[in-house]
């Protein structure tokens, strides 16, 4: 099993107009890419985390405000957790994700360091 | 042995959801489920709202793309998919219309169980939501070009890209039929729950036109992908059996219809070559040939055959039947196909179906009497033009002996081919017609 664990963080660019939403047969298409990528890395994957609503809250020791920043070029979609033997074996995984390197977005890589 | 350990989603129980066991989707179930659920929200909030039922499919779908990958496959898609598509359409309808008369007569559904299908069975009433929508966009008022793109987008799923390159048509073309059918729809407010039996008698033709233009679309195209007419095909047929298994479609049209689609259809892998190109009817191996479906349409052709109508389909059905009985190209009976050929000129005249009557009876009886039925047969322009008419007439005349004829029928049916694959199809089958005094090669 793999040892280390990465968490992925999924960006795209802020108005990034959507693309022609995609036909049911194009659904059809992604769904079963996506399960094929679930289906051949499953041992890499620790959890498939999920999109990130819009909204939400900027936290500090001042205050609360509401967030996200709103200077952010790049907005955060979503995210999920890979296990893996090293960076590259996540990225390889990470990078077969269907949906994931669509064109305009990005994935961050990073290990979770855990003592 | 325990699967990745931090394997939590929210709200999920501890089933594996990355079993490999788990249940496929059937092929095509989004499309598919697109066009139930359109039918039975539009048949639910009017007409009217079309364009906010669609949306709200659309918009349940994605969801359940973005959900069902994370989450897994919920234990009853389809009812998922009507919770999900009738609260979002609900919503919307309840933003745009603050009187809310429609919410109190649909309130959001929150269990999995409440059915779309609570219609009463009345007999010779169609019960079936799709059925309904395919009758009620074969409406006069819709003008004939735009019912098979509105069956298409609405009934099949298919999206305005996808149908104007199944079609041939620009995207622009489509969209403008399209919305040609929905504002008539629209202004002429026959609700699919408004169809009575008689209106549904009426419509039965256009009905079996719109499925007949859609699969021959799909079995003629010689120039787009193999899975993509498939697909068309595939569709008209579903939709036929539909029709069939609801009483105001029972009738011996219906079967006939279902017996040329079935009866094509299950001949069209064989049509091809390995590397994609076409084949003659004597070159196809005959082994590549889909019995059951082939029985399935024999079955049907049986049950045509009663009362005292003989359609266009009847005949159609006839000469395909014909084909798929023989064991041989050598060994089909040519007479019948010829007397097929006949009734149908009779029913439906049509200079291609002439010509065809040529080369079945030049099949028949030999290739003077092919010639024979042409002659004196003036086409019109378009057929004089097209690549069949010349290789039907070089063909015949290189067997009567009239080779000068021949070649140069042969070279306009060269020039006039529309692929490469029917020009290497053609060079093939009308060899050895080079005239005697062209130079030797």
């Amino acid at each position: 099993m793999p040892s280390k664990k990465y968490l992925c963080i999924q960006r795209s660019q802020s108005g990034n107009c959507e693309h022609e939403p995609p036909s049911p047969a194009q659904m059809e298409a992604m769904y079963a890419k996506f399960n094929a990528w679930k289906e051949q890395f499953q041992d890499n994957i620790s959890d498939l985390g999920g999109r990130l609503a819009a909204g939400g809250k900027v936290v500090s020791s001042d205050g609360a405000t509401d967030g996200p920043f709103v200077e952010a070029k790049e907005i955060i979609g979503g995210y999920m957790i890979l296990s893996a033997e090293n960076l590259e074996e996540a990225a390889d995984v990470a990078r077969q994700c269907p949906g994931v390197t669509a064109p305009g977005s990005q994935v961050e890589i990073r290990e979770i360091s855990t003592p | 042995m325990p699967r990745g350990h931090g394997a939590r989603i929210a709200g999920r129980d501890s089933r594996d959801k990355y079993a490999l066991s788990a249940p496929e989707l059937v092929e095509n179930f989004f499309r598919h489920e697109y066009g139930r659920l359109v039918a039975v929200l539009s048949r639910q909030a009017g007409l009217r709202h079309l364009a906010a039922v669609e949306d709200a499919v659309q918009s349940a779908l994605m969801k359940a793309l973005q959900t069902w990958t994370i989450a897994g496959r919920p234990d009853q898609p389809s009812a998922w998919l009507y919770r999900v598509a009738h609260n979002n359409l609900v919503s919307e309808l309840r933003q745009r219309d603050a009187r809310t008369q429609i919410l109190q007569r649909y309130p959001p559904v929150t269990t999995p169980s409440a059915g779309p299908n609570a219609n009463s069975l009345m007999p010779g009433e169609v019960s079936d939501d799709l059925l309904r929508m395919l009758f009620v966009c074969c409406n006069d008022a819709v003008p004939d070009e735009s019912q098979p793109i509105f069956a298409l987008k609405t009934l099949c799923g298919f999206s305005v890209r996808e149908i104007s390159l199944r079609l041939f048509l620009t995207e622009a073309n489509v969209y403008k039929r399209l919305t040609r059918a929905r504002s008539r729809l629209r202004d002429h407010q026959i609700e699919p729950g408004e169809l009575t039996p008689e209106d549904c008698a009426a419509r039965l033709p256009a009905v079996h036109r719109i499925l007949y233009l859609i699969f021959t679309e799909g079995h003629l195209s010689a120039h787009v992908q193999f899975p993509i007419r498939r697909e068309l095909c595939d569709e008209a047929i579903r939709l036929g059996e539909l029709l069939a298994r609801h009483e105001i479609g029972q009738t011996p049209e219906t079967y006939a219809l279902l017996a040329l689609m079935n009866l094509h259809s299950a001949r069209m892998t064989a049509r091809e070559c390995a590397t994609g190109g076409l084949l003659l009817l004597e070159e196809q191996d005959r082994a590549l040939w889909n019995r059951n479906q082939m029985m399935t349409g024999f079955d049907f052709l049986a049950r045509s055959a009663t009362g005292d109508c003989f359609s266009r389909y009847h005949a159609e059905a006839g000469i395909v039947a014909e084909h798929c009985r023989a064991e041989s190209f050598a060994e089909t009976r040519w007479d019948r196909v010829v007397d097929c050929y006949l009734l149908l000129e009779r029913i439906q005249p049509s200079p291609i179906h002439r010509m065809n009557r040529a080369v079945a009876t030049a099949e028949w009886q030999g290739p003077e009497a092919g010639l024979a039925v042409l002659h004196g047969f003036e086409p019109p322009g378009r057929l004089a033009e097209s690549y069949l008419w010349a290789a039907v007439n070089s063909d015949l005349h290189r067997r009567c002996g009239n080779r000068e004829k021949a070649a140069s029928y042969r070279e306009a049916a060269l020039n006039a081919a529309p692929s490469p694959a029917i020009q290497t199809l053609l060079r093939r089958r009308l060899a050895n017609t080079s005239a005697p005094s062209s130079s030797a090669r």
